[in-house]
């Protein structure tokens, strides 16, 4: 099986990825993450939640409230009045609050990847007071303040089915506000086909709020092909919230920061641990927010996909992973406890939907990621079809679950007996957590590629609708 | 769509006239300039024997940014030669191969993949494409069942 997932890049690359553009931005905005960076390396710079603070702040006239956001993951900490946003559509993984985007990119494009701006000497303080001749520096000063990005082109990566709209959106932003000289938008599974060597693939995307499949014939999505369905890491998390609201005993989540000190116990033996005070109540997104940590943890570290053949729910599989070792999960309160053939359960429901846990928020039916599949390839022509499934590329973060090309390719394999089925997951991390942003960035800093942007003059000329000419 | 905006050499057109029109090859193998501006022909020979030409593809290499040699992914034309299972003679097919090995680097996986169709709308004439990624794919009679479909003897 293990023929079939080939780890070509299991050594980081020696070098960088390399190219001869090297101003050029690349982005690319996820529900769980955005990341940000410069074309030509080989990960992103900046990669920070694309949950943000909002903290309230009441006016000296104690009548009404002003907000500030605070961008990054080390700012969501513990304090009063903070609520945690998301500036993406958990159902759709586009924008959503084009506001709060554009402050966040400016804070990931700008403050964080750029170099600090020099003060002019005319006031930095120094040669105060300066009573003349100052006036035209200060007028440079907000000249480059008006067009923080007038050197740097922009690729911004999107999500296949995003819309003529949000499209055109996004390129008034990085032409007005930020000035960037050129810009281009690339389809999340293009990039991920093509970083795989593949023009043509079947693109399996498990991220963090939505899970895709996407066929690309030639470079081209195929968009009666696309299917999505919320079964990503979130839903997992869902998985995992219920699991533990209804096993006996219940488990607890006490996300770390309410821990001051805990003393070890054993296994399965209830927490002992001082809770910290604060003095103010926490909103429920935040506390949400920090569950979210430590379910994340858990993920990584205990769930894992049933390998197959077959469900996980077939007589004796059970059975057989009882006999097995399990793996000791320890809560920041410090409660442990031997995780065995639940472990197995919380991703079933991923391809199983008789398997899958209830959850308060599944008014929607979740298609599992079998289905998902089926419905890709029956809106794409029959001829196409080999081609795609001996070229199924994984990539998300959400598919470095333990066993999932596994599994996957056993679906596969029973769904289309007969048929010609590989997979291809990249064996770096990095690689599948951002693999969409890496091929951005080898495009965006391609010497041939300054034919391809869209040019500030192609802009002023065309107006926005120019995206969906040329991006296609 | 999402093209890296290579070029296409003039060398690489008339190889492929000689040998679409004047049979004077059976394979070309195209690659990218080192700078990864230009598509060029690298290899166009008359050995009519599959081996060659897959070793070919097999021991090619690319040279990334900072000069390490590794595998490297091409483009080839080969003019496929069968005959029918049912007899009525042989078939002269142009086929289009992507090679890109799965261990070669991403950047060089990424940049072929996305200069592909420049060089496919470019020559005309090709009966099949193949998409091949490992070994197994250029082995000749996984070639011969896809290009024949199925109807080679």
């Amino acid at each position: 099986m293990a023929s079939q997932q080939p780890l070509p890049n299991s050594q980081p690359p020696m070098d960088v990825y390399g190219g001869d553009e090297v101003s050029a931005l690349v982005l690319d905005a996820g529900y769980c993450h955005t990341r940000a960076g410069f074309a030509g390396e080989d990960v992103p710079k900046s990669v920070l939640p694309s949950f943000y603070g909002s903290l309230k702040s009441t006016n000296t006239d104690s009548t009404t409230a002003s907000y500030r956001d605070i961008f990054g993951d080390e700012c969501l900490i513990p304090r009063p009045d903070f609520e945690i946003k998301n500036y993406m559509s958990r159902s759709e993984s586009v924008v959503e609050d084009w506001d709060a985007a554009t402050k966040m990119w400016e804070h990931m494009l700008i403050k964080r990847l750029q170099p600090e701006k020099e003060t002019p000497p005319s006031n930095n303080g120094l040669n105060d007071p300066a009573e003349d001749g100052e006036g035209n520096v200060a007028m440079d000063d907000v000249e480059n303040q008006e067009r923080p990005l007038a050197e740097n082109p922009l690729l911004m990566t999107e999500a296949p089915w995003n819309s003529g709209k949000a499209r055109e959106k996004a390129i008034e932003i990085v032409m007005e506000n930020w000035g960037c000289p050129a810009f281009w938008m690339s389809r999340t599974p293009v990039c991920a086909a093509f970083a795989a060597g593949k023009a043509s693939a079947l693109v399996i995307d498990v991220g963090g709020a939505n899970t895709s499949v996407t066929a690309i014939h030639d470079g081209l999505v195929l968009k009666r092909s696309i299917q999505k369905s919320p079964i990503g890491g979130l839903w997992l998390s869902s998985q995992i919230r219920t699991m533990w609201a209804n096993s006996d005993p219940r488990v607890d989540i006490v996300p770390s920061y309410m821990v001051e000190n805990k003393t070890p116990v054993d296994a399965g033996a209830p927490a002992q641990a001082r809770l910290r005070k604060f003095p103010f109540e926490f909103t429920p997104s935040f506390r949400h927010y920090e569950e979210e940590r430590l379910l994340t943890e858990f993920k990584e570290s205990v769930v894992e996909v049933w390998r197959g053949p077959g469900r996980y729910s077939n007589p004796g599989n059970e059975e057989l992973v009882k006999s097995q070792p399990g793996r000791v999960f320890e809560m920041p309160d410090g409660a442990n406890q031997m995780w065995r053939e639940q472990r197995y359960r919380i991703a079933e429901g991923m391809w199983d939907e008789a398997a899958a846990l209830p959850t308060p928020d599944a008014e929607v039916k979740i298609q599992t990621i079998p289905e998902l599949i089926k419905a890709a390839l029956s809106n794409v022509d029959v001829d196409l079809r080999p081609n795609l499934l001996a070229n199924v590329v994984v990539t998300g973060g959400t598919s470095l679950l333990n066993g999932f090309n596994d599994r996957l390719n056993n679906e596969l394999m029973a769904m289309y007996p007969g048929m010609k089925i590989k997979l291809h997951a990249a064996g770096l991390t990095t690689e599948r957590r951002f693999g969409a942003w890496i091929g951005g960035s080898i495009l965006a800093s391609l010497g041939t590629f300054h034919q391809m942007w869209i040019s500030r003059k192609e802009y002023e000329e065309n107006g926005a609708g120019i995206v969906e000419k040329r991006c296609k | 769509m999402s093209q890296s905006g290579a070029t296409v050499s003039q060398d690489c057109i008339t190889a492929f006239n000689d040998l679409k029109l004047a049979k004077k090859y059976k394979y070309i193998v195209y690659k990218l300039s080192d700078d990864n501006r230009q598509i060029e022909v690298e290899k166009a020979s008359d050995d009519k024997d599959w081996e060659n030409f897959r070793e070919q593809l097999v021991n090619a290499q690319t040279k990334s940014k900072s000069g390490q040699i590794g595998k490297g992914p091409r483009y080839a034309i080969y003019d496929f030669e069968y005959s029918l299972a049912s007899g009525e003679g042989s078939r002269n097919k142009i086929c289009f191969i992507a090679w890109s090995p799965d261990d070669a680097g991403v950047m060089a996986k990424m940049v072929y993949a996305s200069s592909k169709e420049a060089l496919k709308r470019s020559l005309n004439g090709i009966a099949t494409e193949l998409q091949a990624n490992d070994q197994d794919d250029i082995e000749y009679d996984t070639v011969l069942k896809v290009v024949s479909k199925g109807l080679a003897g």
